[in-house]
C-alpha cells in the first residue's frame, strides 16, 4: 500500500503550486482559448495532468478491476491492488547492483588514486579517443579546454548577435556541477571498448587526472603531477560550476522549486497563452528576412532518396565474396591508427617494434585486444579471418 | 454525385475514341500484351497494357520470410546517420527516423530512431532481471515474466530526443525534413504502470526521485520525479504488437510520455528510491540547456508543443504539380505537455496563419496528423510555416521569440540576457519550421528571422 504521507507530500506539492497560479501569473496560466480538452490541473513539467476518471484516462479505458479514480491532488494514484509477484533482493544482490553514486557522494566506496597513474592509464586507454590532455577528438567528448574557473567565464558566450564569435565551452572542469558524476561514469561506462573493467583506486586516479588537467584546486591546493586523491579529499572537491544550473533540485525542496520553475514558461522559452487570448493570424511578423541553409550538414547516409527502385546489389552480395579490407581498416581502425595513437597502415617504421615480435603476435593481439588501449578486433564485428585480412592490410608496406 | 459520374463517363468515351484512332496508327505484337487489344498508341500505359511478370508467374510460397520483410522496393525508406552526430564508430550516435515517409501516427519499428551512448545492447531475456530498491516498504526483483504479470497497458506516444532541431538554433543547417525533425518517431507501447508495482511495495514517505538504470554498456542513468512516476510512468516490453526492438531497449525500457527520450531509459535494470536526485552524466553533462545569462537550465522534462509540413518536404518536392491541381498540405503536431488542439498554417513565413485541420486520432503526447488543402499555382513561391497549440496552452514561438525571449522588442534583442534561450542550448528547440516552395516547386528548409 501506498504510505499516506506519501500522497500528503504531493498534496502539498500541488496545493502550494495551486497557491502560486493563483497570485501573479493566474491570467496567464488559468485557462486557454481553447476550451473543451483544458485541463487546470499541471503536471509537474508545466503539462497537462490526465487523471483516471470513471475507468478513463485522457482518450483511454482502463480496467475498472485494476484501476480506480486517481486524483494527485486527492492523494489518489487510482492503483486497485497489490498483485505481490517478484521476490525480495538477497543482500549480496543488491549490494551487487546498488552501486550509484550521487550528487552528495553517497555510495562513493574508499580507494586511493595519483595523477601520475591517472596519465600512464589516460595514455594508454582514454587518448585515443579523447585526445591529448582531454582535447577531445574523433567525434569524442573534450575532458578538458585549459583551466576550469578561467573556462567557465565562456559559459556566458552567446553566438545570438554574432554568429562567427566564440561560443562557451562545456567541459567537465567549466560546466559539470559535481564531480562524483566524473568517478561514477568512468567506473561503470570506461573505458568505452570495455567498459566496467577498471579497479576503483584506478577510477580515483584518472579522476585526479581530470582535476590535475582541467587545472583545478581540491581544498586550497592546487592539483599537481603529484596529486594524491582518496575519498577524504574527493568529499572537498568543489566544482566551479557547482551553482550555474537552475531549478535547483536538491534538498527538501528540490521537487517544488522544479513545479515552480516550469509555472513559467519565460524561464524555457516557451509562450503559453493568456485567458481568452487568439493567437496573431494577420501581419504577425516581419518576414524579409529568409535565413538559408548555407552549406550545411549534408552527409547523410544513406544518401537520401525517395525513388523507389530496387537496391544496387554490389556491397550487400560482394562483400563476403571479395571483403573489403580498407573500407573495414577505415570503419575500424583509424580512430587509432591514423591519429597518431598507434601506427598507421603501411607505416613501416611505426610498425618496426611490433614486427620484431612476430606476425602471431600481432594477429593475437589484435584479436584479443591489449591493456596498452587496442581493443578486440578494433571494437569491429569482424569475423577472425576479415580481421586478419585487415592486418595484412595494414602490414602491406 | 451523379454529376461526377456523367463526367466521368464522358471523360472516359473521348478517350476511347482518342485511343481507337491512335491504335490503328501504331500497331506492336507482343506476346505479353493484353489480348484481344494488339495495338498499342504512344499514350497508353505500358503497366496497363501488358501482363507484368508477377501476374503470369509463381509469387512466394507463404514458407518464405516468416518473419515479414518490406518490398524491396522500399529500400529507401530507411533510418539515416550522420558522420557529424556520432562519437568516432557509431556507438555513441543517432540514426535518424524517416517522417517524410511515415503515414499516419505510427512508426513502424524498423524505422524508430536509434540513439544509443555505448552501441545497441543484445540482451537474453531470460538474464533480464529488473531490481527495485531504496525508500520502498519492499525491496524486489522482477524476472521478465514476472514483470509481465501485472495489468498491462497500451498507449500510443511519440518519443523525441530533446536535440531534436537542436543542431539549427543559428540556422538551418539540414536541407531535409528526415534530418531537421527525425530525431523522434512515436509508437503504442504495452507496458505496465510504474504505479501498479509500487502498489506491491509501498513507497516511503521521503522518497522523492527514481533513479532508472540501464544495462548497457554505457550503463546510462536519470532521475525521475516521483510525480511522474506515481502518474503515466510505464515499463514497456512492447512496441507496436510485438517485442521492443533491440534499438528501443530490449527486453524492457522505461517510458515517461512526453518527457525526452534521455529520460526513457533502455536495456533497463535497476529503479532506485531516494530523497535527493542523482547527478547522472546525461543529466549534466548533456541534456542541460545553457541559456544567455550562463546557467543551464537542468531537469528539463518534457518536449513543448511542436509541428512540421511533412509534405511538401525538401524530400518530397512539388516538381511534378500542375497548374491548378489540389493538393493536400500534410503535417505532424506534437507535444509532450498534453494533446494538440489546434495548428495553423501560414504560406508567408509566418506573417498571416489560417487554421488547418486536424484529422485522425487526437491523443495526448503523440503524434497528430494535420492537413490543409491548397490550390497550386505554377510558379507559386511559398514560405510554409505551421505553428501548433496544446492543451496545457502553450504555443509555438517564432524563431526569434524563442532565441530572444517573448514579447521582447527587435531594438532590444541580446541586450537582457535574462530574456529567451539563446542559441546555445542545443535541447528542447521547438519554434516554428518554414519549408520554402520556389517556383519550379523545390523545396527549401529556411528560417525566418528579423536579425
Amino acid at each position: 500500500m501506498f504510505k499516506s504521507e506519501q500522497y500528503k507530500m504531493i498534496a502539498v506539492s500541488i496545493i502550494a503550486a495551486a497557491t502560486l497560479l493563483t497570485s501573479g501569473q493566474a491570467k496567464d496560466i488559468e485557462s486557454s482559448a481553447y476550451n473543451g480538452l483544458w485541463n487546470a490541473q499541471k503536471d509537474i513539467s508545466g503539462g497537462v495532468y490526465y487523471p483516471i476518471k470513471n475507468g478513463q484516462t485522457g482518450p483511454y479505458k482502463v480496467n475498472t478491476q485494476a484501476f480506480k479514480d486517481s486524483d494527485v491532488s486527492k492523494n489518489i494514484t487510482g492503483v486497485k491492488a497489490a498483485s505481490n509477484h517478484g521476490r525480495v533482493p538477497t543482500a549480496n544482490e543488491i549490494k551487487a547492483w546498488d552501486k550509484d553514486i550521487n550528487g552528495l557522494n553517497e555510495g562513493l566506496p574508499e580507494g586511493t588514486g595519483y595523477v601520475d597513474e591517472g596519465e600512464a592509464l589516460y595514455e594508454s586507454q582514454c587518448m585515443m579517443c579523447h585526445g591529448d590532455f582531454g582535447s577531445g577528438g574523433a567525434g569524442y567528448p573534450a575532458l578538458s579546454a585549459g583551466k576550469a574557473k578561467e573556462i567557465k567565464r565562456t559559459l556566458t558566450n552567446n553566438r545570438w548577435l554574432n554568429p562567427t564569435a566564440e561560443g562557451p565551452s562545456r567541459v567537465f572542469g567549466s560546466y559539470w556541477p559535481v564531480a562524483s558524476t566524473m568517478w561514477w561514469y568512468i567506473r561503470d561506462a570506461m573505458p568505452h571498448t570495455k567498459s566496467k573493467t577498471l579497479t576503483d583506486d584506478e577510477v580515483y586516479s584518472l579522476t585526479a587526472y581530470m582535476l590535475y588537467i582541467n587545472g583545478m584546486k581540491v581544498d586550497g591546493e592546487i592539483v599537481n603531477e603529484t596529486f594524491k586523491l582518496n575519498k577524504e579529499k574527493f568529499l572537498q572537491i568543489q566544482m566551479p560550476n557547482r551553482n550555474g544550473f537552475v531549478p535547483d533540485i536538491d534538498g527538501v525542496n528540490g521537487l517544488e522549486n522544479v513545479r515552480k520553475f516550469y509555472t513559467n514558461p519565460d524561464n524555457y522559452g516557451a509562450i503559453r497563452l493568456k485567458k481568452g487570448e487568439e493567437p496573431c493570424m494577420s501581419n504577425c511578423q516581419q518576414t524579409d528576412n529568409i535565413v538559408r541553409v548555407d552549406g550545411g550538414i549534408t552527409d547523410f547516409n544513406p544518401p537520401i532518396s525517395v525513388e523507389r527502385n530496387l537496391p544496387v546489389k554490389k556491397e550487400s552480395a560482394s562483400y563476403k565474396v571479395s571483403f573489403d579490407v580498407k573500407a573495414a581498416y577505415e570503419a575500424s581502425c583509424t580512430m587509432c591508427h591514423a591519429t597518431g595513437v598507434a601506427p598507421a597502415a603501411k607505416d613501416k617504421a611505426g610498425w618496426a617494434p611490433f614486427m620484431e615480435k612476430g606476425l602471431a603476435k600481432i594477429y593475437k593481439n589484435g584479436l584479443e585486444g591489449t591493456n596498452m588501449g587496442m581493443p578486440a578486433k578494433g571494437g569491429s564485428s569482424l569475423s577472425d579471418e576479415e580481421f586478419k585480412q585487415v592486418v595484412d592490410y595494414m602490414l602491406k608496406f | 454525385m451523379a454529376q461526377n459520374k456523367e463526367t466521368n463517363s464522358t471523360i472516359s468515351r473521348r478517350d476511347f475514341f482518342k485511343k481507337a484512332t491512335a491504335a490503328s496508327v501504331s500497331a506492336i505484337a507482343a506476346a505479353s500484351v493484353i489480348d484481344p487489344v494488339k495495338a498499342l498508341a504512344s499514350e497508353d500505359d505500358h503497366a496497363i497494357m501488358h501482363h507484368p511478370k508477377w501476374g503470369q508467374s509463381w509469387g512466394d510460397p507463404v514458407t518464405k520470410n516468416l518473419y515479414g520483410i518490406p518490398s524491396a522496393y522500399e529500400h529507401n525508406n530507411t533510418r539515416r546517420y550522420t558522420g557529424l552526430l556520432a562519437s568516432g564508430n557509431f556507438r555513441a550516435s543517432i540514426a535518424v527516423t524517416p517522417i517524410h515517409e511515415s503515414e499516419g501516427i505510427i512508426t513502424p519499428n524498423g524505422l524508430f530512431f536509434s540513439r544509443c551512448h555505448g552501441g545497441t545492447a543484445h540482451i537474453d531475456p531470460n538474464e533480464f532481471r529488473l531490481m527495485i530498491n531504496g525508500l520502498v516498504d519492499k525491496e524486489i526483483v522482477l524476472t521478465l515474466d514476472q514483470l509481465k504479470k501485472y495489468p498491462r497497458v497500451t498507449r500510443t506516444h511519440f518519443i523525441e530526443c530533446p536535440a531534436n532541431g537542436g543542431q539549427e538554433w543559428r540556422r538551418p543547417q539540414y536541407n531535409s525534413l528526415q534530418f531537421a525533425k527525425g530525431f523522434m518517431a512515436c509508437a503504442a507501447w504495452t507496458g505496465v504502470y510504474i504505479k501498479t508495482i509500487l502498489e506491491d511495495l509501498g513507497i516511503k514517505p521521503e522518497a522523492k526521485w527514481m533513479l532508472a538504470e540501464g544495462s548497457d554498456n554505457s550503463e546510462m542513468g536519470r532521475s525521475v520525479p516521483i510525480d511522474k512516476v506515481l502518474d503515466d510512468a510505464m515499463l514497456v516490453w512492447g512496441q507496436n504488437g510485438e517485442a521492443l526492438r533491440p534499438e528501443q531497449g530490449y527486453p524492457v525500457r522505461l517510458l515517461l510520455p512526453g518527457w525526452e527520450g534521455n529520460l526513457c531509459v533502455k536495456w533497463l535494470k535497476r529503479l532506485e528510491f531516494s530523497n535527493e536526485p542523482w547527478y547522472a552524466k546525461e543529466e549534466t553533462s548533456k541534456y542541460t540547456a545553457l541559456q544567455p545569462t550562463g546557467k543551464a537550465i537542468q531537469h528539463f522534462y518534457a518536449n513543448e508543443v511542436n509541428s512540421t509540413v511533412v509534405s511538401p518536404s525538401p524530400e518530397k518536392d512539388w516538381k511534378h504539380l500542375e497548374d491548378g491541381d489540389v493538393i493536400e498540405i500534410e503535417g505532424l503536431a506534437w507535444s509532450g505537455m498534453g494533446t494538440i488542439t489546434r495548428v495553423d498554417l501560414s504560406f508567408d513565413g509566418g506573417n498571416n496563419y489560417v487554421n488547418a485541420h486536424i484529422k485522425g486520432e487526437v491523443l495526448p503526447k503523440c503524434w497528430t496528423r494535420w492537413s490543409y488543402m491548397h490550390t497550386y499555382k505554377k510558379g507559386e513561391t511559398l514560405l510554409l510555416t505551421s505553428r501548433a497549440m496544446d492543451d496545457a496552452g502553450f504555443i509555438q514561438p517564432t524563431v526569434d521569440q524563442e532565441v530572444f525571449g517573448n514579447g521582447v522588442a527587435k531594438a532590444n534583442y541580446g541586450k537582457d540576457k535574462t530574456k529567451g534561450m539563446g542559441v546555445e542550448s542545443v535541447y528542447h528547440r521547438n519554434a516554428v519550421e518554414t519549408w520554402e516552395v520556389t517556383p519550379n516547386g523545390e523545396v527549401n528548409h529556411v528560417q525566418i528571422r528579423t536579425v
